[in-house]
């Protein structure tokens, strides 16, 4: 028998994101300070460890900004995969498994699209449903993020149609729809999980970059993004505001940019 | 020479429908410019002679005709919120935005290529993994927060340059290139630990051909194989990667103008957006739309010249 090696950049990224996501969890009902409490007697405090990250210019907590705005990304973040996934695959899966015409135009319109880098794109979503509003945001980034979705479940359904045990499938009788539920999404989950992996990394930069040219989310929501032009304005009094919320941001996209990189080496070395 | 033609041809029509796409999506949300643009001043009557005036009475159709021969023509109309022909005020910006990507561009490739070369030769030694995890890393950093980090480090410690004052780029090329530099460098780094991996990955696959172990089982030298035969089959791969960089760097290039304080295009995009300058972000969108498509067309028009199997039909 092989012996199973430890799957490093897995092992790593699961570690990295669990605590990230462990940290946001918490925030949403518990942060050691009001994010928004000022307190006048201790503007610009250096990071310590009472403050963590240190105080802003109205002596608010960043670390319980921080940890806060990164609830905000990370539920953005989910839900713009989650539309994009959803509407992604099921494009993708009628597309390849029935073909024909539609499949033909519907790709072609990919192709243009795909071409386009995913924040222009956004920000021409953005501004057709309106900015400054977080439920925009997400209907913009997960109408941008359906076509790489598509793409990539077209391909694994055109694979599989043809392949014998589908045929088998299909002459025992069964319909369509449980042909692609029940016996193909399965095996698409190989194409699809490192796919979810890369659009979540790209969700939060795009929200992050978004909401850091002021056309995302705005106050009273805070995310990282905002958070991050928020401390562009003070880097000069306080720099450990923008570090701090900037690291975080890439301490992030790097966690589950080795979990993607690590499920495709599972995969190689599986196959 | 049929092959650059039928591409030029596809160029073209791709770049009509593009802009159809937009003219109707502008079209179907921003409303009545008139109104927006005489506020509290309007009067039916003052309304219908602006209406007349920029000839909104006229049917859809007619209007995007004449909107796209004035694209040609360089008339755009008039920015809602300046005041402004669209042309005179994106002109100078599409310049100062151009530099930053080509800068950008040339140092992603002149860095990209070798490390990539470079970081295969450790396949299969303990530096693999940090090698991989750096290239993570430089992914993962988001442009906007090392261009922060920069002008802080470059900015107001070190004062190489002023962050958020742009010098002129006629006037003070010098200068205005030392403040593009830095900018191009954080759009950049992503994109090149991008393009070290796909080169790596091409390169590796290609190792792993038939001709190559053949070479090799003649004797000839292992590096002599990677620079003679595997780097120009790998050639094509990088060249279409590096089309769609140049794409990618537009995008990329409206965050960290943002940041740097540079204005270009990207700013004055999203500067429209929020102020709700329909045709200034149409025209803009148009032209980025446009330069996508350019270097899309562009990267495969350098293939079929580098790749003969492209030229003589069959992938094409």
């Amino acid at each position: 028998m092989k012996k199973r090696r430890i799957n490093g950049y897995l092992l790593c990224g699961l570690i990295i994101t669990g605590v990230l996501l462990l940290a946001a969890l918490v925030g949403t009902f518990y942060t050691p300070f009001d994010p928004n409490a000022m307190n006048g007697a201790e503007k610009f405090q250096a990071p310590s460890f009472v403050h963590l990250f240190g105080t802003d210019n109205f002596g608010r907590d960043i670390f319980s900004r921080v940890v806060k705005g990164s609830g905000t990304t990370l539920a953005i973040a989910l839900a713009t995969v989650a539309i994009g996934a959803v509407v992604g695959t099921l494009v993708g899966a009628v597309t390849g498994y029935f073909g024909g015409v539609a499949d033909d135009a519907l790709m072609r319109l990919n192709d243009a699209l795909t071409a386009f880098p995913s924040i222009l794109l956004a920000l021409l979503v953005i501004s057709i449903v309106g900015p400054g509003n977080k439920y925009n945001v997400v209907l913009a980034l997960g109408i941008v993020f359906i076509p790489s979705f598509a793409r990539v479940t077209r391909t694994a359904f055109a694979g599989l149609r043809d392949v014998n045990y589908i045929t088998s499938a299909r002459l025992m009788g069964a319909k369509n729809g449980r042909i692609l539920l029940v016996h193909m999404l399965p095996n698409t989950v190989r194409v699809l999980l490192p796919a979810i992996t890369i659009g979540f990394n790209n969700a939060v930069l795009a929200e992050a970059s978004m909401s850091f040219l002021g056309i995302g989310v705005t106050p009273p929501d805070a995310s990282l993004g905002y958070l991050l032009s928020e401390a562009q304005d003070k880097l000069s009094r306080a720099p450990w505001y923008a570090l701090c919320t900037g690291a975080v941001i890439a301490l992030l996209v790097f966690g589950v940019g080795l979990i993607g990189e690590g499920l495709q080496k599972m995969d190689r070395e599986v196959a | 020479m049929k092959y650059a033609l039928k591409r030029n041809l596809m160029l073209v029509l791709t770049m009509v429908i593009v802009s159809f796409l937009t003219f109707l999506a502008f079209e179907l949300i921003s409303g009545d410019p008139a109104e927006a643009m005489l506020g509290t001043e309007a009067t039916p009557e003052r309304l219908a002679a602006l209406r007349e005036e920029l000839g909104l009475n006229r049917p859809f159709l007619v209007r995007y005709a004449s909107w796209l021969a004035g694209f040609a023509s360089g008339d755009l109309g008039v920015s809602l919120h300046y005041r402004q022909p669209v042309w005179d005020l994106i002109a100078p910006k599409l310049e100062i935005t151009l530099c930053l990507c080509l800068v950008s561009f040339a140092l992603i490739t002149v860095v990209s290529i070798p490390l990539a070369i470079w970081s295969y030769r450790w396949t299969g030694t303990v530096f693999e993994a940090v090698r991989t995890a750096f290239n993570q890393l430089c992914m993962a950093v988001p442009p906007f927060f090392t261009g922060i980090l920069m002008s802080y480090l470059f900015g107001i410690l070190l004062r190489l340059f002023v962050p958020g004052d742009f010098p002129d780029l006629r006037d003070q090329f010098g200068e205005a290139l030392v403040h593009l530099f830095f900018a191009a460098v954080c759009l950049g780094i992503p994109r090149t630990a991008m393009t070290v991996r796909m080169m790596r990955s091409t390169v590796i696959g290609e190792m792993q051909k038939a001709y190559v172990r053949t070479a090799i089982s003649r004797g000839n030298d292992r590096r002599a194989v990677l620079t003679r035969h595997v780097l120009k089959n790998s050639l094509t791969a990088a060249v279409t990667f590096l089309g769609q960089t140049m794409a990618e760097l537009i995008g990329g290039s409206v965050v960290v103008e943002q940041v740097f304080g540079i204005p270009g295009l990207g700013r004055l995009l999203v500067y429209s957006i929020s102020t709700r300058d329909y045709p200034v972000v149409q025209t803009v969108v148009v032209i980025l739309a446009f330069w996508v498509v350019l270097a899309g067309t562009l990267a495969d028009l350098i293939n079929q010249r580098v790749d003969p199997r492209l030229r003589l039909g069959g992938a094409a």
